[in-house]
């Protein structure tokens, strides 16, 4: 076999930069509609409301999306595998719950259920994987054990959060928002994980076509298995920030990630059928539905109204995505 | 998926072959039922009819809408109905709102009318803006919610004394509602089994693109299947109104129950296997276990906790039964490129 | 030559060491036995070629050579591996044994250089990606000169013949290569890939890297083995020296099953005696037109076979998916309205897993088989026992279809299609997979049911078979470039058609 210094005749040299770039922009395409749905939100807001745009504004209208990008992320990854996690609002709020009773309480036993969360996950992606069940029915029928257990420790919202926890809540650096900076990170780390390791590779590898995945020697088990463990510890991150904003636990305060969540990864470039992540479309996404909340609240709309108008703002992003693909296709 | 398909397993004796193939997919959900039936009259100790008699004044309902999510489910992988929940809150509303003006008739139609609608909002999603069920059906659970709050901030009324007496009337002792969704259970069999509509069903669900490719309208059948779980679950919803009360919460416990239902009933999950006998001895399952759950004096949180588990439970447990995969798609190749699996999961060769 | 009970140590070695033994191995399937007391000895260097019907037990031995099944019975010994040691995927792995397979395994969703990573496992450290890129962009230079494949593209949204480069040079990315199984390699290949990778491959077994070569082209078998075994029932019947064995020959130890095409003609057409004179109808008007993007037109007649040739993957796929579904607003394509469809692809788009037979078969049927949307238990039971015994569907009709070989899901694909008494039948590449005697009667069929006034339209990946249609379209880059009577369709002459234009410029 020939190695990189004797290369054969008329080798073709790797793709170059600009190449790279175009092929990345053409790959990632899809996820170029949540970009401009994010810019035409925030033009909208501060036509609104002309103090979005300030350092406060923007920590202010940002705040809310900082555990969505967390929770987009994990639910891109456990997309990434060709499966879907309907229980993301129902485990962040126990997870709030956890940090603002026993963790505060007890932080021992605290840090222990939130490690037995992710035993259950990788628990979860093993039982997906080796029976073969759909990972929508078996997250429903987790999302009602999560709801119980959130139920059981804390019937009522109330509690109140450890010192530490919401100290990173209330953290406010000078020159850049606090959410920016958070939502960054998290971006920066799935998209480590999920398109730049060899792990990640794998991960898609397994939603993509998992047949050949175990032909090369690969155990499908482990890789779900560390796909759901990896996704679990980003969700619980994800309601520890949530529970650092309001100091206090809820376990309905994220009654509906699940569709947030999944809306977010399909706008950012995911689909359904596995294979794909894109997490900076991912962050975006979940950025302009985050945003639309916060948009919903700045026209000061029925609170009855509210859900109507987030449904089909998701049903009208959606949509949008299916007509820029056509159009890019043809 | 099998994760191990290179070992075939040897074959079993006749007998026991015999006994798999004339099982029933319903089996086990009848042997649940039975279990739990012996448990509350255990613990209760009245008579063993009475639980029985009281739960049949439930199960219709659930029965209702879960053959709705049941024709949903069989489309194949991807395809479930989160809104059937809503619906039926909604629906409820439109019953009285209607009944109160025009009649019980009118009203129930009122519920089936507004089921249909709501439906027709994710067939909209799924089939022109070809968003995925879950996400359209979710969209929609959440304009369906809204519409539902105004609903009730508009009206105060009960529901007509025609259609409450309707839906306690008895016949030889067992509820209407229940001979009458019976009746319709039976023409969901003969639907499924002898329709063109129904085999374009359930071809749909094992494979798509096949169903596509053999010429079937799979497009018609995805978007009259999902407005047929909406009119069921507007119908359910209509009747509740009068068994129970019109409520924003009426309908919320029947997403997961209904989902629960089909599970344990036997019908694949991965679709393409619909099993409507099932649905009824699955809620029958369920409402007793609600029932025995309540007797004990279990928690809400407890409550949903042991529904969650047993839901990832059967699933798990009937994945194993019958052998199913992830998707009939995936399991096919699966046996294509890897003989074994084939005896093995059709304990069926010629050679 | 060998039964059963024997057992022949068939010996490639010529004196010189042997890479790999098979040692007296037996393979079962509940109630099949895949393999029974095979023994074979591969020399280093050496290409060996396997050849046999459907079901004979190649891709079982070539799976048991590359460690991804054990064996019941019997033995794989590897030179350099310990002896007794179990022959696992990964032992092999080790040894230097890579295998190409038969369906094409790459993950669409990844990168021609992440899929190459996912096999490759050399430590590669903190620049993994720029190395993985490196190495399967040089495998591809060394193995298919000029291949056009940038290792950024998504293997997906490659055409057929690309990926299936792809996955050989996948294989061939590893610093040990000691054996290389291809099974069926050259199937999406064009002829000038197919011809590089011989090339290659003689250039690499001149170094002492040995090959197994599994294919249904006999001339390519015979062309580049040293040795070619032929395999029957689990069992290996014949050894013949490569290069000068007749390709009938070898069709004669593979088994006598060719002659039943006789048998399904005489069947056929005394089905269709029963039914109506076969029409002349040949003469008649065109029920079909196509126009190409630069205006040529495809037709055809009622009862004429149409045959769509070419390199594989130059737009004939296309040309079927808008014959079967045109859209509202073409107009350039002109269909009859009943039409049916045989998929390409059996395994994703073709059969309905859960269902028997007899509900695969007569499923595009079930608007003549009732009334009102009703479909008739009787009426269906009928056309189904009828279709199976024309064409001697093995199992019958209530068998489940994913207990069938594959040979005989095609047969009820392809009689699915024609059952559903449609005017215009469409076959995509029906022969992939398929034995010779299969094959056979298939065409029978096709031949028949032409006769008594449908349209057929097919594509093969194997521009042999051209010779059995009345008209020949030759494709190149989704355009029509010659249109040749089926009696002048010969090998060379579409692939000399195919370079007609633009020579050399092969994509």
């Amino acid at each position: 076999m020939t190695t990189a210094l004797e290369r054969p005749r008329g080798a073709s040299a790797l793709p170059g930069a600009a190449t790279r770039i175009r092929t990345g922009a053409v790959q990632g395409s899809p996820a170029v509609l949540s970009i401009v749905a994010m810019i035409a939100i925030v033009i909208l807001a501060a036509v609104i409301q002309p103090g979005v745009l300030s350092m406060n504004g923007i920590t202010l209208m940002l705040t809310a999306a900082v555990p969505l990008v967390l929770a987009t992320q994990a639910q891109m990854i456990i997309m990434a595998v060709g499966d879907i996690d309907l229980g993301v609002g129902a485990l962040l709020g126990l997870v709030t719950v956890i940090a603002a009773t026993v963790l505060t309480t007890s932080p021992a036993l605290g840090l222990a259920m939130l490690a037995g969360i992710v035993v259950v996950y990788a628990l979860l992606g093993f039982i997906i994987q080796r029976r073969g069940v759909p990972s929508i029915i078996i997250t429903l029928g987790m999302s009602f054990v999560w709801l119980g257990l959130g139920l059981e420790l804390l019937p009522t919202p109330g509690g109140q959060t450890p010192e530490w926890l919401s100290a990173i809540g209330q953290w406010r650096p000078e020159l850049i928002p606090a959410p920016l900076v958070l939502i960054a990170v998290a971006t920066v780390v799935a998209w480590l994980i999920a398109r730049r390791s060899r792990f990640g590779t794998r991960l898609r590898a397994l939603g993509s076509q998992p047949a050949t995945l175990e032909k090369l020697g690969w155990s499908l088990v482990r890789t779900r298995m560390a796909a759901y463990a990896v996704a679990a510890v980003l969700l619980i991150l994800a309601g520890l920030v949530m529970a650092s904003q309001t100091r206090s636990g809820d376990v309905n305060s994220a009654g509906n990630f699940a569709l947030m969540t999944i809306a977010a990864v399909i706008l950012g470039g995911g689909n359904f059928a596995g294979g794909r992540a894109f997490p900076v479309g991912a962050a975006f996404g979940a950025i302009t539905l985050g945003l639309i909340t916060v948009l919903l609240s700045l026209v000061s709309l029925p609170s009855s109204f509210q859900s109507a108008a987030q449904g089909l703002i998701v049903l009208a992003v959606l949509a949008g995505r299916v007509i820029t693909e056509r159009f890019i296709r043809s | 998926m099998t994760s191990a398909p290179t070992i075939a397993t040897p074959t079993q004796h006749p007998a026991v072959e015999r006994i798999r193939t004339l099982w029933p997919a319903w089996g086990w959900s009848l042997v649940g039922t039975l279990v739990v039936l012996v448990a509350v009259i255990g613990v209760s100790g009245g008579s063993p009819l009475q639980p029985l008699s009281q739960a049949l004044t439930l199960v219709p309902y659930l029965v209702l809408v879960a053959i709705g999510q049941m024709l949903v489910i069989t489309l194949g992988p991807g395809n479930i109905d989160v809104s059937v929940g809503t619906n039926v809150s909604m629906a409820s509303y439109a019953s009285v709102a209607v009944g109160a003006a025009a009649g019980p008739g009118a009203g129930l139609a009122a519920a089936v009318g507004a089921g249909l609608a709501a439906a027709a909002c994710s067939v909209i999603a799924i089939l022109v803006l070809r968003i995925p069920p879950i996400i359209a059906t979710l969209a929609t659970s959440l304009i369906v919610s809204s519409a539902t709050l105004m609903l009730a901030d508009a009206n105060r009324s009960g529901a007509p004394a025609e259609l409450r007496s309707f839906v306690n009337a008895r016949v030889l002792g067992v509820p209407l509602t229940a001979v009458l969704v019976a009746i319709l259970t039976v023409a969901v069999v003969i639907v499924l089994r002898r329709t063109r509509f129904g085999l374009a069903v359930v071809a749909t669900g094992q494979n798509s693109v096949a169903a596509a490719k053999a010429g079937l309208p799979t497009r018609t059948v995805t978007g009259v299947t999902y407005l047929i779980s909406g009119a069921l679950a507007g119908l359910a919803g209509g009747l509740l109104a009068a068994f129970i009360s019109p409520s924003t919460s009426l309908g919320t416990s029947y997403l997961l129950d209904s989902v629960a239902v089909v599970v344990i009933g036997g019908t694949l999950i991965a679709g393409g296997r619909p099993v409507p006998v099932g649905v009824w001895t699955g809620a029958l399952f369920f409402v007793l276990l609600s029932g025995l759950l309540n007797l004990l004096g279990l928690s809400v949180g407890a409550q949903n906790i042991l529904k969650g588990l047993l839901v990832v439970l059967v699933v798990v447990i009937s994945s194993a039964a019958t052998g199913t995969g992830r998707s009939t798609v995936r399991r096919l190749r699966a046996s294509l490129t890897l003989p074994g699996t084939t005896t093995k999961q059709r304990n069926n060769t010629d050679g | 030559m060998t039964s059963t009970e024997t057992t022949a140590i068939v010996d490639g070695t010529r004196g010189g060491t042997a890479l790999l033994t098979v040692d007296a191995v037996s393979k079962r399937y509940g109630k099949t036995q895949a393999l029974s007391t095979v023994s074979v000895e591969l020399g280093e260097g050496e290409i060996l070629g396997l050849v046999g019907h459907n079901g004979a037990g190649k891709s079982t031995l070539v799976r048991l050579l590359a460690g991804r099944e054990a064996s019941d019975t019997g033995a794989i010994r590897v030179a350099g591996l310990p002896e007794g040691a179990a022959f696992t995927a990964a032992a092999a792995e080790r040894a230097g044994i890579r295998m190409v397979y038969q369906e094409l395994a790459l993950c669409p969703d990844l990168t021609v250089a992440e899929n190459a990573a996912l096999s490759d496992r050399r430590p590669t450290g903190a620049l993994w990606r720029r190395r993985a890129e490196r190495r399967i962009q040089d495998t591809l230079d060394e193995v298919f000169p000029g291949h056009g494949i940038s290792v950024l593209d998504r293997s997906g949204e490659m055409p057929m013949a690309q990926r299936q480069m792809v996955e050989i040079a996948r294989a061939l990315c590893t610093d040990r290569l000691r054996l290389l199984i291809l099974d069926e390699p050259t199937e999406s290949l064009g002829v000038d890939a197919a011809e590089a990778l011989y090339r290659y491959l003689h250039r690499r077994t001149a170094d002492g890297v040995s090959a197994v070569l599994v294919s249904h082209r006999m001339h390519e078998v015979v062309g580049h083995s040293d040795r070619i075994l032929v395999m029957k029932d689990g069992s290996i019947v014949g050894q013949y020296p490569g290069g000068t064995t007749a390709e009938s020959t070898l069709l004669a130890a593979m088994g006598g099953e060719v002659s039943t095409d006789t048998g399904t003609l005489e069947r056929v057409e005394a089905e269709l005696d029963d039914q109506e004179q076969p029409a002349a109808a040949r003469e008649g008007a065109a029920v079909l037109a196509l126009t190409d993007s630069r205006g040529r037109e495809l037709t055809a007649r009622p009862g004429e076979i149409i045959g769509l040739a070419g390199l594989a993957g130059q737009g004939q796929e296309g040309v079927l998916a808008r014959l079967w579904a045109p859209g509202l607003l073409s107009r350039s394509v002109t269909v009859p309205s009943s039409r049916a469809y045989v998929p390409g692809d059996r395994q994703v788009s073709g059969i309905f897993p859960l269902w028997t037979v007899a509900e695969n078969l007569t499923i595009a049927a079930t608007r003549a088989l009732g009334r009102f949307g009703f479909v008739s238990g009787a009426r269906k039971r009928e056309l189904a026992s009828t279709w199976v015994d024309m064409l001697r569907v093995r199992g019958g009709a209530a068998a489940p279809i994913t207990s069938l070989s594959g040979g005989n899901q095609q047969k009820v694909l392809i009689a699915r299609a024609f059952a559903a008494d449609a005017e215009l039948v469409l076959l995509d590449d029906p022969f992939r997979g398929v034995d010779v005697a299969t094959k056979n009667e298939i065409y029978t069929l096709m031949k028949a049911e032409a006769r008594s006034g449908r349209t057929i339209v097919w594509y093969s990946t194997d521009n042999k078979e051209m010779a059995h249609c009345d008209r020949v379209y030759v494709f190149r880059a989704g355009r029509i470039v010659s249109e040749m009577p089926g009696s002048d369709a010969t090998e060379q002459r579409i692939i000399a058609d195919s370079f007609d234009e633009t020579e050399g410029e092969l994509r």
